[in-house]
């Protein structure tokens, strides 16, 4: 059963052997197979129930709709925007399909440094392998590279960088360019098409527009969580209280690890809505003295990985892909305002766009402020923000190597470059990355899994270290950045999770 | 060693000299408030929804300065009360959460009352030139206050979203806008053109 808080009124009292707080791609995953396996199970999900109908392809309307605080996220001190899904399937209604599996040198990394056990690459394929069926991934065709990431090869290859097709998982795609807004052809296979449907088809009862502020707990185990039923508007207008032995997090690096303290959970090392990772990116434009019309087809098909290397200790922590936007996005990443601004904008057309995101290692923080709401602390550190200089740096020198007439590195003093040996005259190593206008897409950590209590909030098979049937089922679990788009990660460890989950339910 | 009433006297004296320097902060900084707040008055014709008179009295001086065009005499480029910016911004801030909304109004304030202060300027924003408007703005997206410059982000992003989502901007991008809508594409899941 599909039920929206909006169409309940008064108070709600619920049984159920399990409850997920979330339902992007880890919740429903841990949702689909508890109900597959029988047992009864409730999910929660704070923003609404959405179907393709609803997607109008309109920057304005689609972010109150689908990102979290209307997509005006951000750290504390306002440098770094934070956007996260909201809706049924969270972040995979809004994100860009990207498919990629957790390195296997991150796996073991996790296995030697932060006592993960039975998550080794071998152990993590058949999870892996099962996602990517569930999902339909398959590679994104060379043909459909739209002008902007046909910029990025072209640079790449005049280089003699790395670089390669990306995989997706989209089916009966149109190449709208619409992605970020939600897909209006229903192509992506995202948690709320693919996933969620099976889950209430197998017997799960899923509760959208609902907002649970606590996990109750009471001698030493959880008994269940208390939430608001929410209208239309956001506003309160019911209550809902579920009674099950096993609560399960999947709100998000930053929506679980903020419920967590907010209910007072226990956290004797302190590890609790630690260790943060964003993967904080920038972006540099270049414009071109022809059409490029990067708002149109697959944004992010082709990826850059000259500067990127997974093993441990490598001074090469950048990504980049191309970072086309829709003209509201578009114009307010450009710097400055008013006539020079509409000059800039007036390129649109023949703008490309890339990013650079670093595989941090910045230790970031969230905490619950005043107002009972997240606080993103994320302070990037001198290592991190030296990586940050070199990706903006690479990102201008593939967009003149692909033929720019200029690039323009959005900052407080923008940088404009005009030639190739600009770039070289631009110091951006250790720069202070508050210049620039950072965005986060993939909030990780805060609570860390791990065999030692005293580094990580859970243990190897999601299960909080203090507080039986306390699990997490998200981006929460990763012990440090991925270093690639994390959905793939994020769907696979509640699949590897499940079944520990679905065991303690019937304890 | 020392004793412990020295310290007893001296934190009545600088409680004392808090006090005093606190009540004269409140009193100055009030009067000068009460003086600097007055006589706003919003021309629009329609309620506003969220802002009190004085913020959309603000706003819609800050989004001629932030949409300005860079051909002015071109006739068909929107000017941004031709698109109600401000109403836009208005009904869109009042379904922010609370605290999102609290921190607008104060970068609104800020712009109006202080940030002119901090170039010299004695008058509010609301109230200054053209250039002098423009001054400000870039003082205030360049601010060596990480926090202001945020601020800044988010007021500009604001108007640009009331600015551009309106399609008769989308000239002047070559943006064809969503594929919702165009002849032989009028509904979700239906093939494009």
């Amino acid at each position: 059963m599909m039920a929206r808080g909006r169409d309940i009124k008064g108070e709600l009292s619920l049984h159920a052997d399990a409850v997920v707080v979330g339902m992007g791609a880890g919740g429903s995953i841990v949702l689909r197979e508890l109900a597959r396996a029988g047992a009864k199970v409730i999910g929660f999900e704070e923003g609404g129930a959405h179907t393709f109908a609803d997607f109008n392809q309109r920057e304005d309307e689609m972010l109150p709709l689908l990102y979290q605080d209307m997509g005006g996220r951000t750290t504390r001190d306002l440098t770094i925007r934070i956007l996260q899904g909201r809706g049924v399937g969270g972040s995979t209604i809004h994100n860009t399909n990207l498919c990629k599996r957790t390195p296997d040198e991150i796996l073991e990394r996790w296995a030697r440094r932060n006592a993960v056990i039975g998550a080794s690459p071998a152990e993590m394929r058949p999870a892996f392998e099962a996602i990517e069926r569930d999902l339909s991934v398959s590679a994104i065709p060379a043909a459909w590279l739209n002008g902007n990431n046909a910029v990025l090869k072209a640079g790449v290859q005049a280089l003699g960088w790395h670089g390669a097709m990306l995989q997706h998982n989209r089916v009966g795609c149109q190449q709208s360019g619409f992605c970020e807004l939600g897909c209006t052809y229903d192509a992506k296979q995202s948690a709320g098409k693919v996933i969620v449907p099976d889950a209430v088809a197998a017997g799960a009862d899923v509760y959208a527009d609902v907002r649970v502020d606590r996990i109750n707990v009471r001698t030493g185990e959880v008994t269940g969580v208390h939430g608001f039923l929410l209208g239309p508007n956001g506003e309160v207008q019911g209550e809902v209280t579920v009674f099950a032995r096993v609560v399960v997090l999947a709100g998000s690096a930053i929506g679980s690890s903020a419920l967590a303290i907010a209910s007072g959970i226990p956290d004797p090392f302190q590890q609790l809505g630690r260790n943060l990772r964003l993967h904080p990116a920038g972006v540099v434009a270049g414009t071109f003295d022809r059409p490029i019309e990067g708002v149109r087809g697959v944004p992010q098909s082709y990826e850059c990985t000259e500067l990127l290397s997974f093993e441990e200790g490598s001074d090469k922590r950048v990504w980049i892909v191309p970072a086309f936007a829709h003209p509201i996005g578009t114009a307010a990443m450009l710097p400055g305002f008013g006539a020079p601004h509409m000059r800039a904008m007036r390129d649109y057309n023949r703008l490309a766009v890339l990013t650079a995101m670093v595989h941090d290692d910045t230790s970031g923080r969230v905490t619950v402020d005043r107002d009972g709401r997240p606080s993103v602390d994320y302070q990037m550190t001198l290592p991190d923000s030296d990586q940050l200089g070199r990706g903006l740096r690479a990102c201008a020198r593939i967009l003149f190597a692909a033929g720019a007439t200029a690039v323009t590195i959005p900052a407080v003093v923008p940088r404009r470059l005009t030639r190739v040996a600009d770039i070289d005259r631009v110091d951006l190593r250790q720069v202070d990355p508050r210049e620039f206008p950072l965005t986060s897409v993939h909030p990780m950590g805060t609570m860390r899994m791990g065999e030692d209590p005293a580094s990580s909030v859970v243990n190897s098979v999601g299960e909080h270290h203090q507080l039986p049937g306390l699990y997490v089922a998200d981006g929460s679990l990763f012990p440090t950045s991925i270093g690639v788009p994390p959905q793939i990660s994020i769907y696979a460890f509640a699949l590897h999770i499940a079944p520990h989950v679905l065991a303690a339910s019937k304890r | 060693m020392t004793s412990a009433s020295p310290p007893v006297r001296s934190s009545r004296r600088a409680a004392l000299r808090t006090f005093v320097e606190g009540a004269l902060v409140v009193g100055v900084g009030g009067a000068v408030a009460f003086v600097r707040t007055r006589g706003y008055s919003d021309a629009r014709d329609r309620p506003l929804v969220s802002f009190a008179p004085w913020e959309s009295v603000v706003l819609h001086h800050a989004a001629r300065r932030i949409t300005a065009s860079d051909h002015p005499e071109d006739r068909t480029i929107p000017t941004a009360d031709e698109l109600d910016v401000v109403g836009f911004v208005d009904a869109y801030v009042a379904r922010m959460p609370t605290p999102m909304r609290r921190d607008l109004t104060r970068a609104i304030l800020y712009l109006e009352q202080v940030a002119p202060l901090t170039l010299g300027l004695m008058s509010r924003f609301s109230e200054l030139a053209a250039d002098d408007q423009d001054r400000v703005l870039v003082a205030f997206e360049a601010s060596p206050v990480v926090l202001l410059r945020g601020a800044f982000v988010a007021l500009k992003s604001l108007v640009f979203m009331g600015y551009y989502r309106d399609a008769r901007t989308w000239s002047v991008l070559g943006y064809g806008g969503p594929w919702i809508g165009r002849a032989g594409h009028g509904s979700h899941g239906a093939p494009p053109p």
